[in-house]
């Protein structure tokens, strides 16, 4: 072991950060993986209430809701008061429930 | 003579009595004052306003009460008159007056565990209603928005993992204190107070409560507060009033929970808002934490959070520069709605200014 270090010393040390890098990920495993959901939930859900909550028009809700990262899809159903928007892989809506509960992510 | 003197006194003394102003379907208005003091508060409150660059003060709406009456308003962007507005944290002080109705009604008491009214907390048996009143509960919450969104504990409860059932999600937090020892801002503590509160007052009766409890007394017509997928209010974040509505809020607890004549939250539960949490050391925030609300009182030593302003004022205060400022002592409420995207706005800045304009003009 102390000879491979000695022999190796830059592959040891890689070693160990992609040790450390996997146990950070294993610990953070629970929000790494929620983590893309962040940019097409946010950007749904305040959206959504933005345009049917508090009625404002759709050019200036879309400037509220801008991220540093754009979304990649997204589409507001009027009929359905429905917005669904995708953003690093991941897709997510949020849908107007009524006058006093406004809207909602789903499911 | 002197006894003319006295009947004249007499009568003044019910006039006066009697020139209590509340808002019936509308406020009762008066006159702005005008001069270098409003404009200089205009020009602080509302610079030309860029909204693709989203720098800078951006005040949607101000709106200043004094005495009951509405002697200021003033909207800019897309926010009118009508917008019921997002408050983002000042829910947290608006569940706060809903619990206060509760309280009244004998419903609670200060010391209950909330594990009594919210099983899933059984594991903290000592954590109390006043714990997390006090944002109090020693749950390790992380409480950063866009900084640390990783780590996050409020945009994983809005938006992702926690936002079925955010009360769920915030008591599955490890402990980092024992209750009610140490202050840490969570909004996960108000989403507990607002499950706790649907056994307070009946899984039946709670869908309704706010518009009941506060919003209808109030003369509040158009309030949203939206939920979980459980129901549950998200009482941390998701209530949206207008700017004049809101006020009347403010006028409630300006008069120490009176709205007329009926005293709609008991005396001791706005003591309690306004009272200072026993364990907060100066500058672990931006305010001094009451229940639910924030304090403009000197603590340890430190100077008032805003020291242009009165210590008896008191705020709810949200993010993006939500605000509701109560001054008693000078009889104001004032409601400012924004959507700062930087750091730029300063409370103290705005009670200045708002302060050289409408304090102390009122009539003996």
């Amino acid at each position: 072991m102390t000879g491979f270090i000695r022999r190796r010393p830059v592959s040891s040390l890689l070693l160990i950060a992609l040790i450390a890098l996997l146990g950070w990920i294993w610990h953070e495993r629970v929000a790494l993986w929620a983590f893309p959901d962040i940019i097409s939930a946010y950007t749904a859900k305040e959206y959504c209430s933005c345009r049917y909550v508090m009625n404002n028009d759709t050019e200036y809700c879309h400037g509220y809701v801008k991220q540093w990262l754009p979304a990649s899809g997204f589409t507001d159903d009027p009929a359905g008061k429905r917005v669904t928007v995708s953003g690093m892989g991941r897709s997510n809506s949020a849908e107007w429930i009524g006058e006093r509960q406004g809207c909602r992510l789903q499911p | 003579m002197p006894k003319g003197l006295s009947l004249i006194f007499l009568l003044l003394l019910c006039v006066t009595a009697q020139a209590e102003y509340w808002p019936a379907e509308q406020w009762p208005t008066t006159p702005t004052p005008t001069g270098p003091a409003l404009q200089a508060l205009e020009a602080y409150a509302f610079p030309s306003r860029d909204d693709s660059t989203r720098q800078g003060i951006r005040t949607d709406a101000l709106l200043v009460i004094r005495d009951g009456q509405l002697i200021y308003e003033r909207y800019a962007g897309v926010t009118t008159a009508e917008t019921p507005h997002l408050t983002w944290s000042i829910s947290k002080s608006l569940m706060a007056a809903v619990l206060g109705v509760a309280y009244g009604e004998g419903f609670f008491k200060l010391s209950d565990p909330v594990a009594k009214f919210y099983p899933p907390l059984q594991k903290h048996p000592d954590m109390t209603m006043a714990d997390l009143l006090h944002w109090a509960s020693g749950l390790d919450w992380q409480e950063d928005y866009e900084y640390a969104p990783l780590k996050s504990s409020v945009v994983a409860m809005l938006y992702t993992r926690g936002h079925h059932d955010m009360a769920a999600f915030t008591a599955a937090h490890a402990a980092y204190a024992a209750p009610g020892q140490a202050f840490r801002y969570s909004s996960g503590d108000s989403n507990l107070l607002s499950a706790a509160l649907k056994t307070i007052v009946g899984p039946e009766r709670y869908p309704d409560y706010p518009w009941t409890a506060v919003f209808e007394p109030l003369g509040i017509r158009h309030a949203v507060w939206e939920t979980d997928a459980t129901g549950t209010f998200v009482a941390s974040s998701y209530a949206y009033l207008t700017a004049r509505d809101l006020a009347r809020v403010g006028l409630l607890m300006a008069r120490e929970g009176r709205w007329g004549d009926r005293q709609l939250l008991p005396k001791d539960w706005v003591a309690f808002n306004r009272e200072p949490f026993a364990h907060y050391h100066a500058h672990e925030d931006d305010a001094v934490p009451g229940g639910q609300w924030w304090l403009n009182r000197a603590v340890e030593g430190a100077a008032q959070p805003w020291p242009d302003a009165p210590a008896d004022t008191f705020a709810a205060l949200g993010h993006w520069g939500q605000a509701m400022y109560v001054v008693p002592s000078e009889r104001l409420v004032i409601v400012r709605y924004g959507d700062d995207r930087d750091g730029s706005y300063r409370h103290n800045e705005l009670l200045r200014l708002a302060l050289k304009a409408f304090a102390g003009k009122v009539q003996p």
